[in-house]
């Protein structure tokens, strides 16, 4: 062993980044799902909704190895407390993820009234795209990130990280409106269907706009990486 | 010659400076390579290849004609006598310095080659005559050395890279800045390494003429070169990418001469001692300083090339699958500030070791956050090996010296 190849420590930014494809295959998967569910073709649906849930501990795994490999001894640009605590964020998106997944195998919506059927499918569709943008965005700022570091922090990078920043924040904003836009909605035709029925379809948005928010989450922890 | 192998003393010495020679090449080949075979500069066999034959060439053409029996003239070989002493003594502070060096590069500590034979030397001289006859000031100024290199190491490869960083990688155009900084950067380093050539490559003394006649030349000449170059054909997409490209090609040349000037320098370690003996061989007495025939110095530079393509070369190896995170702007930066910091404390006469050097500009790099990550604990171990090293030696050469004392 030779003390140059001790000296210099991995970096954790690339299993980061490694870290993030997987959870952005993950709300990918969910997106897959989703419009396996808008054609009610649920035996596909109930196919990606688990491979959402095998995603989702690959993604945990990789978790678990970077919680390892990031000893207290390491001497980084960045502190070992942002960096975890920023992983335990993005991994939270998997999550939520999951959670949407779970809620998909709960039951086959063959009863969604008529009426509100389309605008009811086309509104899941709409925020679960608006979810694969955030996940997609949060990629973008890890990498973002590893190039801030790259360049020295310099300023031209950061204030490309903090536009990323802001627009996973407009994303989530968005999500949000459409939920209760869907809620509004539900509650509206509550007549029309049992209690089980809206219970699925308020959660499966209310899961969707998870997502959503816990991409923030993570965009506000890589702010503060920045800010030493 | 012949008559020369006859003597057994002489030829154990022969020996056993070819070993010191060996383990320097071992130890020292990852130092000066490192940078560059990390940050994929250069692959190893490239950088074994470049290191084992300029070692070589500095230390056979460059390496000095008259050396020191004593090296840094940490002991007062006046005091000494009875020339058979002096043969014990080179061959107890040899063999005690290549034991630890070879100990040290087992274990990966990258430790001063030179403060390895100061300890053997002292450690025979204490073991002779006491305390009295080493020369403490010099002693002190050895010590110093092991604060004073990381330190200067790191405060001058922390405003490096800062710069680097502002002048380059901060600008609105990375490509653009590239073109016009890199070319000023490449002038500066070699206006260092023009100047370390005349003093450490050639022995000259006059910092002003380094300067002015070598220092300055060279970095004009690579300035416009690189100029020329980068204007005429350099396309990248990447800025980074484009930045790291430029620094990459600097650095093989920063490290060819490393190895250049460290073969100049550091051949004395093995040799001196050796040439300590082969003059009480030959004349029956010996003073400070004696001639070294040209064999002899060849003989080191071949250790050391040996050394480093032997065991250089599993080193470097290591190196290049393990340092990945290294970039070519901050291999640069490393190199460049060492290079700089030997100069100036050439300069002003401060006892600096290279080594030393190079391990605090990697931390100072790695202050200013330009290193994805450094491991702290191996820092305490660097640190922990230097300040062992001479007494270490010290005692396994005073120990061996007792020994060939009773022996012979």
């Amino acid at each position: 062993m030779q003390v140059w190849t001790k000296l210099f420590a991995k970096s954790p930014f690339k299993p980061l980044i490694k870290h993030a494809e997987v959870v952005l295959e993950t709300v990918e998967t969910l997106e897959r799902a989703l419009e396996a569910w808008e054609n009610g073709d649920y035996e596909n649906m109930r196919k990606y909704a688990k491979k959402v849930d095998d995603l989702e501990d690959f993604a945990d795994k990789i978790k678990e190895e970077i919680r390892d490999s990031l000893s207290s001894k390491l001497f980084m640009p960045v502190d070992r407390e942002d960096i975890l605590r920023y992983l335990q964020r993005q991994d939270k998106i998997a999550d939520a993820a999951e959670n949407t997944a779970k809620w998909l195998l709960v039951r086959d919506p063959n009863d969604i009234p008529e009426e509100i059927k389309h605008e009811v499918k086309d509104l899941v569709i709409k925020m679960s795209q608006e979810s694969i943008k955030a996940a997609k965005l949060v990629y973008d700022a890890i990498v973002q990130m590893d190039t801030v570091i790259e360049s020295g922090f310099g300023e031209k990078e950061i204030e490309e990280e903090y536009r990323l920043i802001k627009e996973i924040g407009s994303v989530e904003h968005k999500i949000d409106e459409l939920d209760t836009k869907f809620m509004e909605i539900i509650f509206k035709n509550s007549s029309k269907m049992d209690w089980g029925l809206g219970m699925y379809l308020l959660n499966i948005a209310k899961t969707l706009s998870g997502i959503s928010d816990m991409a923030k989450d993570a965009a506000e922890r890589i702010r503060l990486m920045m800010n030493k | 010659m012949i008559e020369l192998l006859s003597n057994p003393w002489m030829f154990i010495t022969i020996a056993v400076g070819l070993f010191m020679a060996w383990a320097i090449g071992a130890n020292d080949a990852a130092n000066s390579m490192s940078t560059a075979v990390g940050a994929g500069a250069i692959t190893p066999k490239q950088a074994v290849l470049i290191a084992g034959v300029l070692e070589f060439i500095g230390a056979y053409l460059f390496g000095k004609s008259v050396t020191e029996t004593v090296r840094k003239g940490i002991i007062d070989a006046s005091q000494i006598s009875d020339p058979n002493v002096i043969v014990y003594g080179s061959i107890a502070a040899l063999l005690a310095a290549s034991l630890w060096l070879l100990f040290a590069s087992k274990f990966g500590l990258p430790v001063s080659t030179t403060h390895s034979i100061i300890g053997g030397i002292v450690g025979y001289g204490i073991a002779y005559a006491g305390t009295s006859i080493v020369n403490w000031s010099k002693m002190a100024q050895v010590v110093a050395s092991w604060v004073l290199s990381p330190l200067f190491g790191a405060v001058v490869a922390f405003v490096i890279i800062k710069l680097v960083s502002k002048t380059i990688l901060q600008q609105k155009n990375p490509i653009e800045s590239a073109k016009k900084w890199a070319p000023v950067w490449i002038g500066l380093a070699f206006v260092v390494i023009g100047s370390m050539f005349h003093i450490k490559v050639m022995h000259g003394n006059s910092l002003l003429i380094a300067l002015s006649r070598y220092g300055v030349t060279a970095g004009i000449g690579a300035f416009l070169i690189s100029y020329a170059l980068l204007k005429r054909n350099f396309q990248a997409t990447d800025p980074y990418w484009g930045a790291e490209a430029i620094f990459r090609k600097v650095q093989v040349l920063t490290s060819a001469y490393v190895a250049l000037s460290h073969g100049a320098n550091d051949v004395a370690n093995a040799i001196g001692p050796v040439a300590a003996v082969y003059a009480v061989a030959t004349m029956g007495l010996t003073g400070m300083k004696v001639p070294v025939p040209r064999w002899i110095l060849a003989m080191g530079g071949l250790g050391i090339a040996i050394g480093v393509a032997t065991y250089g070369y599993k080193v470097m190896e290591t190196v290049g699958k393990k340092i990945t995170e290294l970039t070519n702007t901050r291999g640069f930066s490393i190199d460049f500030s060492a290079a700089t910091v030997v100069l100036i404390a050439s300069w002003l006469g401060l006892p600096i070791s290279t080594t030393h050097t190079v391990v605090g500009a990697v931390i100072g790099v790695g202050l200013a956050r330009g290193v994805k990550a450094i491991n702290k604990d191996i820092v305490k171990d660097i640190i922990i090996s230097w300040f062992v090293t001479v007494p270490v030696a010290a005692i396994l050469a005073g120990i061996m010296f007792k020994i060939l004392m009773i022996v012979g």
